[in-house]
């Protein structure tokens, strides 16, 4: 009887050494992966390697849960012999991990329990939790969660909220005027709103090239520059038909002639 | 001027031809601040060039309907700079495909001697205003926010009154003709710019009267 159970609790124990040890592979190759090939680590791939883990981490816990495997708890575990010695056997059992059998690091590894001092911690928080009434507690519960639903609501409609402030904001303040676009392309291409300034008379001391305003003449505002009506050839003299936009005979005593590039009118060959 | 002006010359090839693609728009003094801080997160990382301008606006009249305009304008904050002078063609805004109005633009540096030689060759001045505002760039797009102010003392550009309490703004890019796709950049561009202001084709042969 009692040897059928031994027999039970070392195959359950090699059963549990193979599993860590499988768990344990894939730990050393995913953090191998992590070290060295994170370039060209890629996320789905880091969640493949969590999946194995957790997989294996679960069939670990089921084996422990399972009927037939014997309780671990119940087994003790007592250390006989402490040395300071290098126990070359335990080296390479533990991988090198654990050279010696010492005090030092035998309260850390046989450990079955958290530290008296965590142990104590975790007393009083769990006093501290008791000594709050139940209403008292109720009360903020209920002030958290209103906090937190508040700070949802603001954070799942943000956009609403910026929408309506600006909204709000242009229809209170207008940034351009159409008129104003108006008048001032009409300014800048032609002049309009600006005539009043055309110099009336002889030019003003010190700025050449202000000439007297030739009277009867047709000011750029009059004229229409665009392909509208109003621009029919042939309503000044006989002239030969020109191009549009090209320099025709001046009406005054002038006779500028400027045809295209001619070498006999410019100014610089004479 | 050493040159002959280059506006005389048949604009057909070369450098010369070259087109301006334009939208314009306006923008309220109350909103200017927050236009130049966009304009400083959009454009091309450099600190926006400031200018005040003269622009002096020549006709030559034929006997036939349409003046001869040319433009001639000088720095005032930089008054040793060359003038410039600028033809600008018959806008064209007609085609619904294309985003931004298309004229034809020559520039060329002159001397400061530009207006007498104007005057010689029979320009007359018909208007002038001063411009005076901010200059960005990205990439080969210009945007010009500047107010445009009369002059009241014809000459004198100390004294000077303000059109309106909106400065113009202006996108625009010089391309050889035919390259119809830098408008869709522009539209893009003026697009980052809603609701602040909005920049459109404006036909200024609309704006008469």
């Amino acid at each position: 009887m009692q040897q059928r159970e031994e027999k039970q609790l070392e195959a359950s124990v090699d059963s549990l050494i193979s599993l860590v040890a499988l768990t344990k592979n894939a730990l050393q190759s995913f953090i191998y992966k992590l070290e060295n090939e994170y370039e060209r680590l890629t996320w789905p791939n880091v969640l493949d390697n969590f999946g194995l883990l957790s997989g294996q981490l679960n069939t670990i816990n089921k084996m422990l849960k399972n009927e037939k495997t014997p309780s671990f708890r119940s087994q003790v575990i007592i250390p006989l012999v402490l040395s300071q010695k290098p126990d070359d056997d335990l080296t390479v059992l533990t991988e090198q991990r654990v050279p010696v059998f010492s005090h030092e690091i035998v309260p850390d590894y046989l450990r079955t329990k958290p530290d008296p001092e965590v142990e104590e911690q975790e007393k009083q928080l769990s006093t501290d939790a008791a000594r709050i009434g139940p209403d008292v507690a109720q009360k903020q519960i209920q002030a958290l969660n209103k906090m937190c639903s508040n700070l949802l609501e603001k954070l799942n409609n943000p956009r609403d909220d910026r929408d309506a402030e600006s909204a709000a904001s242009r229809l209170n303040k207008p940034s351009f005027n159409p008129g104003d676009t108006n008048a001032l392309v009409a300014a800048v291409a032609f002049g309009k709103g600006l005539s009043k300034c055309r110099p009336p008379g002889p030019m003003a001391p010190g700025h050449p090239g202000q000439g007297p305003m030739m009277s009867g003449g047709p000011t750029l505002q009059q004229v229409t520059i665009g392909g509208g009506g109003g621009q029919q050839a042939g309503m000044g003299g006989p002239g030969a038909p020109q191009q549009q936009g090209q320099p025709g005979k001046m009406p005054s005593s002038i006779k500028t002639n400027i045809k295209s590039a001619s070498a006999s009118m410019h100014p610089y060959n004479r | 001027m050493e040159a002959p002006p280059v506006t005389v010359m048949p604009i057909t090839s070369g450098t010369i031809n070259m087109m301006e693609y334009l939208l314009q728009g306006s923008v309220l003094d109350a909103a200017l601040e927050s236009l130049l801080h966009r304009l400083r997160g959009l454009c091309d990382n450099m600190e926006p060039e400031t200018f005040t301008d003269h622009e002096l606006v020549y006709l030559l009249k034929g006997q036939q309907g349409n003046p001869f305009i040319l433009r001639a304008r000088r720095s005032l904050s930089h008054p040793t700079a060359p003038w410039h002078l600028r033809y600008l063609g018959q806008p064209e805004v007609g085609d619904k495909s294309r985003h931004a109005l298309v004229r034809n633009c020559v520039d060329v540096a002159a001397s400061h001697s530009l207006p007498d030689f104007l005057n010689e060759m029979g320009f007359r001045m018909d208007h002038e205003f001063v411009t005076s505002g901010h200059i960005f760039r990205k990439g080969a797009m210009k945007v010009v926010v500047c107010n445009v102010s009369r002059v009241l003392v014809p000459g004198n550009t100390e004294n000077t009154e303000r059109m309106s309490l909106s400065h113009l703004v202006e996108l625009s890019v010089l391309a050889p003709a035919g390259q119809d796709t830098v408008s869709e950049d522009m539209r893009s561009f003026a697009e980052q710019l809603r609701p602040l202001i909005h920049l459109e084709k404006i036909d200024p042969s609309k704006q008469r009267h």
